[in-house]
């Protein structure tokens, strides 16, 4: 007796479906990336030039919105760290760790940042910048610096800026927070009460670090031993914006990508072409294969006489007409 | 949240093609002059409808295998024994030199790894735990709120041997420790660890407040102290006729202060890292209290039992057309009797 096709249909959909069951995988590779996230929690950082639900919203907290979310659409198996940066060092909170399992733990560490945490007046960008690069080597991490690039005191534009770290080792990016207008910054009390705005008397203009410029003697209020440097210019240094030139200068010195701090998809896109992919062993589950031919199986095994006994109804009534 | 959840939803717009065993058979169709022919047999219709269930089972399960049925990662409420434990650690950089005041050499450890390695051990030993971290130096930073996942957790204690701050502000410090137990965590079973080389001048204000946490938080106190070679020790009492001042014998003056808080408190001066091992274990025997404590358990796929149960349905369905007889199908016995 030749075998009904029915039958086959039937025999080769049992088949099809135990071969599902049974789960064949292979093993494929999927790039993760590990990371360091240095958050700049200087004064400037203070500065209201993003909104959120038609308030105004200061940097850090643009930030607490938009890292979080970049963090989650990095695939599972990433790992995350996380430090601030201040003064001209960085300080590391904890060392990267998986980001989807332990997604809600660096959420809320990213909300617990904060400009008490600082631990000195400065913004030193350059040099924490480069602190952030020797603290991520040992791991084998990568940097993203979030930071609106605003030194102060001032750099002086007379003196070079060097980086003595080997370039290309780490990889990452600088991501430019703020707005391009400058805004005021705000300024807090001893007890971190907000007490107004900085003036312009109250932040350093220039810088006075190292020997005086050449020609220093024809400036104004000059005096070789007690102002060296001459008296302090005016100035919109106590005003912030995001300095883009600056930071794409820097990345660029110390090989990191750039990129101004946009929505989390693209913060998350931007990390994934800055960063090292790192390739993790995933299985890939193969049975949906053999569960589609059973499903084409069973849907020609009784899709077939549907077909045909529409065909024959079809005819049946022609006939009659 | 629904326990069951779906890789590729749009897959289940297949359902629909689960109605078709009931539009068609996969039973060959016989000639017969009329249906009416046929006598009404209860069994047969019972065993047709079967047939077109078990065929809508078959496609059903194996669209629901094809859309990634899965249960859902879920946190099962676990008790133990264990507590809500807010770690405290000190970040200033005199934890990066050795018990014995040097910078370490060879096979030296500092304060700071030894920290490192007993309290990741600590926390590793003891699954019923929620814990925070947090650190001081210059300033209070809050490092990772309480968690029950304790990869996080390690990756925050991993990072105590990082190069630290200057300072020492253990006051402030311990005002954000205070804050860091969360609603969740039961009041019977809170302890605060507090880790440090040294101990600064608590200011009145933060004296103040410190107080005040204590009497609305009441939490179990220890203060690990890892203690240098040569430095001053908590129970170091000054000379006669020396002034006792918070400046000079700040550790003996935090020691006290912490007494004066009314807390179950403990200190450990520890000189080395045997000294903190036993301190540790000491603490991990003391703080066994019932605890609630969430278990992940991660997302489990469900599609196998799904193309399972299609392989069953397919099975049955097999096993009827193979028993399958046609009206004008000879026998199969005819030929053998004939034979005979």
């Amino acid at each position: 007796m030749r075998p009904d096709w029915r039958s086959l249909a039937l025999g080769s959909a049992l088949a099809l479906a135990l071969a599902a069951a049974a789960q064949p995988e292979i093993q494929a590779t999927r790039a993760t990336y590990d990371v360091i996230g240095f958050v700049d929690i200087t004064g400037s950082m203070n500065a209201r030039d993003y909104s959120a639900q038609g308030s105004p919203q200061s940097r850090l907290d643009a930030i607490k919105q938009r890292l979080p979310a970049a963090i989650g659409r990095l695939p599972c198996g990433s790992r995350f760290g996380l430090g601030v940066f201040s003064e001209r060092r960085v300080f590391l909170l904890f060392e990267p760790m998986e980001t989807c399992r332990n997604f809600g733990a660096i959420t809320g560490a990213i909300h617990g940042l904060d400009w008490r945490m600082a631990w000195e007046g400065d913004s030193r960008i350059a040099n924490g910048l480069e602190r952030a690069i020797e603290m991520a080597e040992p791991v084998g991490a990568d940097v993203v610096f979030l930071t609106d690039g605003h030194e102060a005191p001032p750099l002086r534009a007379d003196l070079p800026l060097t980086f003595e770290i080997e370039k290309g080792k780490v990889k990452g990016l600088v991501v430019g927070v703020g707005g391009a207008e400058l805004v005021p910054i705000p300024k807090y009390d001893d007890f971190g009460r907000e007490s107004g705005f900085f003036s312009m008397r109250d932040v350093p203009q220039a810088s006075h670090v190292g020997p005086p410029p050449d020609g220093a003697e024809a400036r104004a209020g000059y005096n070789a031993r007690n102002a060296p440097f001459g008296d302090m210019p005016e100035g919109d240094e106590h005003l912030t914006s995001v300095k883009e030139p600056y930071l794409r200068q820097i990345a660029d010195a110390t090989g990191l990508g750039y990129v101004r701090l946009v929505e989390p998809d693209a913060l998350a896109a931007a990390i994934e072409t800055n960063a090292k992919p790192r390739p993790i062993p995933v299985p890939v589950d193969l049975s949906p294969l053999p569960a589609a031919l059973a499903l084409l199986a069973l849907g020609l095994l009784y899709g077939a006489p549907l077909a045909a006994s529409l065909r024959s109804r079809r005819v049946l009534q022609q006939g009659v007409s | 949240m629904n326990a069951i959840g779906f890789d590729h939803p749009l897959a289940l717009l297949l359902l629909p093609l689960a109605a078709l065993p009931f539009l068609a058979s996969p039973l060959r169709l016989s000639a017969v002059p009329s249906s009416a022919v046929v006598p009404e047999d209860a069994l047969s219709a019972a065993i047709g409808v079967a047939l077109s269930c078990l065929g809508a089972l078959a496609i059903a399960a194996l669209v629901l295998g094809l859309s990634g049925l899965h249960r859902r990662d879920q946190a099962v409420e676990r008790r133990g024994a264990g507590a809500n434990v807010v770690l405290l650690i000190d970040r200033s950089s005199s934890m990066d030199s050795t018990f014995a005041n040097r910078s370490p050499e060879g096979k030296e450890e500092s304060k700071s790894v030894a920290a490192r390695r007993l309290l990741t051990d600590f926390a590793a030993r003891r699954p019923a735990d929620r814990v925070a971290v947090a650190a001081f130096s210059t300033a209070p930073m809050p490092l990772v709120p309480m968690t029950d996942h304790h990869d996080a957790v390690s990756a925050a204690i991993a990072a105590i041997d990082r190069p630290g701050l200057a300072h020492t502000d253990v006051g402030r410090g311990l005002t954000l420790a205070f804050s860091m137990f969360d609603d969740t965590s039961s009041e019977t079973s809170r302890a605060l660890v507090l880790v440090s080389d040294g101990a600064a001048v608590i200011d009145r204000r933060v004296q103040d407040a410190l107080r005040d946490a204590a009497r609305r938080d009441p939490v179990r106190l220890y203060w690990l102290f890892l203690r240098t070679q040569g430095s001053k020790g908590i129970y170091d009492r000054p000379p006669p006729g020396e002034p006792d001042t918070p400046q000079i014998y700040p550790e003996r003056h935090l020691d006290v202060f912490l007494k004066s808080l009314g807390l179950p408190y403990r200190a450990f001066e520890a000189k080395s890292a045997a000294d903190v091992s036993a301190a540790i274990r000491e603490i991990d025997q003391l703080e066994q209290r019932p605890t609630a404590y969430k278990e992940t358990i991660p997302q489990q796929n469900l599609d196998w039992i799904a193309y399972l149960v299609a392989a069953f349905a397919t099975a049955l369905l097999l096993g009827a057309k193979l028993m399958e007889r046609r009206l004008d199908e000879p026998e199969l016995a005819r030929p053998a009797r004939t034979a005979s």
